[in-house]
C-alpha cells in the first residue's frame, strides 16, 4: 500500500467520526434537556418569543427533521449565526475575529515546548543519570503536574505587577509598552515587525503556560526515546565503524528518537483546544475557546454547535496530519499495517 | 487429578490456618484492637446507608403481618447500632478538641488546655499514625499469609512487588497518594472545624470567645466576616490565629472560612470523582480491550472508530457543553454535581485507557498457551477472564494512575470556570479563583496552597503510575507515548 493510498483510507475513516461527533453534539444541543429557544431568548420569555425564535431555527420539525437539517447544514458549512453573543452575525465573521488570536496562541504553544521540551529531553537522554537529566527530568515531572490554569494565573498577576515582584524587571515596558491581560492586537499586519513583537510579547505567558503540560511530555517521551535508541545495535554498530559522535547523534539517532514524540505532539492538540478556554479566560484573550464558554454559558446554542462541528474537524485533521507525518518520517509505518 | 486437587488445592485457607494458627492468630489479634478503636466508626459509616427507605420500600411489598414484624426487627437492629455507633472511638474531634478561647491564664476547653495549634497537631498526628499503622498491619497480613499460608512458595506477583519496594520513586508517590487518601477519609476529623459548622451554614452555629474577662458567644458567621483574607489591608495567613481564637492551619479564604478545612473536604470530592471515573472508564477500557483482543479484525476497527470519535471531541470542551446542558437536570444535585462530572469523566476516559492497553491485551492473546487453553475447549469469556485479563490490569493500572491526575486538574479547572462542583461542596479549583486577585499579595496562600497540593497530588499518582510500570515492566525504559495520551490533563 503506498504512502497514498494509506492516506486514502485515513480520510475514509475519519468521516464516521465526524458523523459520530457531529450527531452526539446535536443530541446534546437540541434533544437534551434545555430548550434552545428558551436559552437564547433567557429568563422571562413569553411562550410566542419563544414560539417565533422555534419557527426561525427550524424546531417545529419533528425531531429527525432538525436533525437532518443541522446534519447537512454543517457537512455543507452552512454554520448559521449567533443569536445572543452576537446576534445576526455569521459564524464565519466571528471566525475571522475571535479565530486569529487563539491559532496565534496555539502555534506558540506547539512552538515553545517543540524547542525547549523535545532539546532537553533528548540532552537528558543522552547525558542520563548525570545532575542535568535529573534536574530536566524532574522538572519535566513537576512541569506537567502543574495545573495549566493555576500556572496562568500566577504569571498573570506575577507579570501585572511584575516591577514590584521581579526585581525591577517591568514586564509591561518590555521592549514594547503592551497590556498583560487582553487579546493581542496588531493581528492582521504580522509582517511588520513592531506589531510582530508586541503580538508575540502580549501572547507569550498565555502560550507558555498552554503548552506547559505539552513540554514536560515531550521531555519525558524524548528522554526515553534517546535513551532506547543510543543502546540500540545498529548505533553500536555506526560506532564500531568509527563514525565520529556528532554524525551518530544527527543521523542515526535524532531521526528515530522523533517517532514516539508525533503521537505526544499531536495528541496535546486535544489539550491545546480544551485548555484554551481556562487559559483565555484567565488572560482575557477573546478567541476560540472564550467564544464557546461564552457561547455555552449564554445560552447561544446555534453558536455553539457549528463551534463544536469546528473543534472535532480541527482534532480529525490534526489525526490525519499526524499518521501523514508519521509516513514521512518513518516510512514504515503506511506498509506494515498491511 | 481430583486426589491432587483435593490435597493440595481445594483445602480451605481455614483448614491450613487451624494446622499452624500462631502467626495468624497474633496478626488478626492486633487487628482487632486496631478495628476496635475505631469499631464504631465503621458502624456510623453502616448506619448511614439509606436504610429506613429500603426496609420501608420492602415492607410496602409485603403481607401486613411480615411487614411489621420486618419493620419492628429493623427498628431494633438500627436501635442497637446507635447505640455502638455511638460507643467511644479514638479519631474524633470530642476527644482531641482544638477549639476553644484564651483566657489571661492560658487556653480553655482545648485538649489538656494546650493552644488549639498544638492540639490540631497532635489530633492530625494520631490520625495519620493510625491509618498507617492499620494499613501497615494489612500489608503484614499479607505478608503472614504469603509465608504461613499459601501453597505456592513464588508467584510472578511477588517479584513485583519486590520490584516496587526497592522502588523509592514509586513509594514516594504511593506515600503522597495515601496521604492524600487519608486526608480525604478522614477529613471531618482533620480539618480544625467542620465543613457543616464553618462553611456550609456558619449562621447556625455558635463560637465561644474571651473578650474583656469574659465569654462571649458569636456566630461562626461573624467571626468568618472578622477573618477574612482580603490581600495586604488584612490576612489570616499559614499557622494564624484570628481574632475569635480560632486556628487556621493554611490560613483563611477571603470569605473568611477555613482553608484547610476547605481543602480536606475538597480533597474527598476530587478522590471521589476520580475514582469512579477511572472504575467507569477503566471498566469499559478492560471489557472492550478483552473484546477486541479475542475478536480482532472488524470488531477491532469498530472499536477504533468509536474511540477515535470519542477522543475527536476535546474533553474539556464536552464536558463544559454537558455540564451547562445538565446544569438544571436532577442528577447535577447530586454530591453537588460531583456525581454528574464522575460520570461524564468516565464516559469519555475509556478511549484513552484503551488505546494504552489494546497493545499489551493483543500481545497477551499471542501467547502459546491462550492456543493451548482454547484448545482444551475453554469459553472465551473464561479465557480471556482467567489468562489474558490479569496481566492486562497490570498495565491499566498504571494508565489509571496517571489519568487520575488529569481527571483531577480537570475538575478543578471547571470549578475555576464556575462549572462543575458547585457551592457548598468544597472544591480545590474554587479556591484557585477566589484567591487569584491576591496571588502577590499578603494572602497568596488562597490560590497558592490549593495549587501546590494539585501539583503534589499529581506528580504523587504519576510517580505511584511509574513504580508500578516499572515493577510490571522492569524491561521498559521509562515513560511511552501511549502515558502521555493516558495522561492529558487541561
Amino acid at each position: 500500500m503506498s504512502r497514498w493510498s494509506y492516506f486514502a483510507k485515513r480520510l475514509v475513516l475519519s468521516i464516521p467520526v465526524i458523523v459520530f461527533g457531529t450527531s452526539l453534539t446535536f443530541i446534546i444541543l437540541y434533544a437534551g434537556p434545555i430548550d434552545p429557544a428558551a436559552a437564547i431568548l433567557g429568563q422571562g420569555s413569553t411562550p410566542g418569543e419563544r414560539a417565533a425564535i422555534r419557527a426561525q431555527l427550524g424546531l417545529n420539525k419533528p425531531l429527525w427533521g432538525q436533525y437532518i437539517d443541522f446534519m447537512t447544514d454543517m457537512f455543507m458549512f452552512k454554520l448559521g449565526e449567533s443569536w445572543v453573543i452576537q446576534s445576526e452575525t455569521s459564524v464565519y465573521q466571528l471566525m475571522l475575529q475571535y479565530a486569529p488570536r487563539t491559532i496565534w496562541m496555539g502555534a506558540w504553544a506547539v512552538l515553545i515546548p517543540l524547542f525547549i521540551g523535545i532539546p532537553l529531553g533528548f540532552y537528558a537522554g543522552l547525558n542520563p543519570n548525570t545532575f542535568g537529566d535529573y534536574t530536566a527530568s524532574f522538572g519535566g515531572i513537576v512541569w506537567r503536574a502543574m495545573p495549566n490554569f493555576w500556572l496562568a494565573v500566577i504569571l498573570m498577576t506575577v507579570l501585572s505587577r511584575s516591577e514590584d515582584v521581579l526585581f525591577g524587571f517591568n514586564w509591561k515596558t518590555f521592549l514594547v509598552t503592551t497590556n498583560v491581560v487582553g487579546p493581542p492586537t496588531g493581528l492582521g499586519d504580522l509582517l511588520n515587525v513592531d506589531n510582530f513583537i508586541s503580538a508575540t510579547k502580549m501572547i507569550l505567558p498565555a502560550s507558555i503556560v498552554l503548552g506547559s503540560s505539552s513540554m514536560g511530555n515531550e521531555m519525558r517521551i524524548g528522554r526515553t526515546a534517546m535513551l532506547e535508541t543510543k543502546n540500540s545495535n545498529y548505533v553500536e554498530m555506526a560506532r564500531a565503524k568509527g563514525l565520529p559522535g556528532r554524525t551518530i547523534v544527527w543521523k542515526h539517532i535524532f531521526r528515530n528518537a522523533l517517532i514516539p514524540l508525533i503521537p505526544v505532539i499531536t495528541a496535546e492538540a486535544a489539550v491545546l483546544v480544551g485548555g484554551s478556554v481556562l487559559i483565555e479566560t484567565v488572560f482575557a484573550i477573546n478567541g476560540m475557546g472564550m467564544l464557546f464558554f461564552q457561547s455555552m454559558i449564554q445560552g447561544d446554542v446555534p453558536l455553539a454547535g457549528a463551534l463544536m462541528y469546528l473543534f472535532i474537524l480541527l482534532l480529525v485533521a490534526l489525526n490525519i496530519l499526524q499518521d501523514l507525518l508519521y509516513t514521512i518520517v518513518d516510512p514504515r509505518v503506511g506498509y506494515e499495517r498491511n | 487429578m481430583s486426589a491432587y486437587r483435593e490435597k493440595f488445592e481445594d483445602e480451605p485457607l481455614r483448614n491450613r490456618i487451624r494446622q499452624n494458627p500462631r502467626p495468624a492468630v497474633a496478626w488478626a489479634a492486633v487487628m482487632a484492637v486496631l478495628l476496635a478503636l475505631e469499631f464504631s466508626a465503621l458502624v456510623d459509616f453502616v448506619m448511614s446507608w439509606p436504610w429506613a427507605s429500603l426496609v420501608g420500600g420492602i415492607a410496602d411489598n409485603l403481607p401486613q403481618g411480615l411487614a411489621t414484624a420486618l419493620t419492628g426487627a429493623a427498628g431494633t437492629i438500627a436501635g442497637f447500632g446507635d447505640w455502638l455507633s455511638n460507643l467511644p472511638r479514638l479519631l474524633t474531634r470530642e476527644l482531641i478538641p482544638n477549639q476553644g478561647y484564651e483566657t489571661a491564664s492560658g487556653w480553655e476547653s482545648t485538649f489538656l488546655n494546650l493552644p488549639p495549634a498544638l492540639a490540631w497537631a497532635i489530633r492530625v498526628t494520631v490520625v495519620y499514625a493510625y491509618a498507617f499503622a492499620f494499613l501497615y498491619w494489612v500489608w503484614r497480613g499479607y505478608l503472614v499469609f504469603r509465608e504461613h499460608y499459601r501453597y505456592a512458595n513464588w508467584t510472578p506477583t511477588d517479584d513485583m512487588i519486590d520490584r516496587l519496594r526497592d522502588h523509592r520513586w514509586g513509594q514516594f508517590g504511593l506515600i503522597v497518594v495515601t496521604m492524600f487518601v487519608i486526608l480525604a477519609v478522614f477529613a471531618p476529623t482533620l480539618g480544625p472545624t467542620t465543613l457543616e459548622a464553618n462553611i456550609a451554614s456558619p449562621y447556625t452555629h455558635n463560637i465561644q470567645y474571651f473578650e474583656g474577662g469574659e465569654v462571649k458567644e458569636a456566630t461562626v458567621g461573624a467571626a468568618n466576616l472578622a477573618s477574612q483574607s482580603q490581600g495586604d489591608s488584612q490576612n489570616f495567613g499559614l499557622g494564624s490565629y484570628d481574632d475569635y481564637g480560632r486556628f487556621h492551619p493554611v490560613g483563611t479564604l477571603d470569605t473568611g472560612k477555613d482553608l484547610f478545612t476547605f481543602l480536606a473536604h475538597g480533597a474527598r470530592i476530587s478522590l471521589f470523582i476520580g475514582v469512579v471515573a477511572i472504575a467507569i472508564g477503566g471498566g469499559i477500557a478492560l471489557a472492550l480491550s478483552m473484546i477486541t483482543a479475542y475478536y480482532k479484525g472488524l470488531v477491532d476497527l469498530v472499536a477504533v472508530l468509536a474511540s477515535d470519535s470519542f477522543m475527536a471531541m476535546p474533553r474539556l470542551i464536552v464536558l463544559i457543553m454537558l455540564d451547562v446542558v445538565l446544569a438544571n437536570h436532577w442528577i447535577s444535585t447530586l454530591y453537588s454535581g460531583g456525581v454528574l462530572l464522575a460520570l461524564l469523566f468516565g464516559l469519555w476516559g475509556w478511549p484513552g485507557l484503551w488505546r494504552a492497553i489494546r497493545g499489551p491485551a493483543l500481545q497477551v492473546v499471542e501467547n502459546e498457551w491462550i492456543d493451548a487453553a482454547e484448545s482444551f475447549g475453554q469459553k472465551p469469556t473464561v479465557l480471556m477472564r482467567k489468562h489474558v485479563a490479569p496481566y492486562v490490569i497490570g498495565y491499566l493500572l498504571i494508565y489509571a494512575s496517571m489519568s487520575i491526575g488529569g481527571i483531577m486538574i480537570g475538575t478543578a479547572g471547571l470549578s475555576y470556570l464556575g462549572l462543575g462542583v458547585t457551592a457548598p461542596t468544597p472544591e480545590w479549583g474554587r479556591a484557585i479563583a477566589s484567591g487569584q486577585d491576591f496571588v502577590t499579595s499578603a494572602s497568596w496562600h488562597i490560590s497558592i496552597i490549593p495549587g501546590l497540593a494539585i501539583t503534589l497530588v499529581v506528580v504523587g499518582f504519576n510517580a505511584m503510575g511509574d513504580g508500578i510500570r516499572d515493577a510490571i515492566d522492569p524491561k521498559s525504559e521509562g515513560a511511552s507515548a501511549d502515558e502521555a495520551a493516558a495522561a492529558g490533563g487541561a
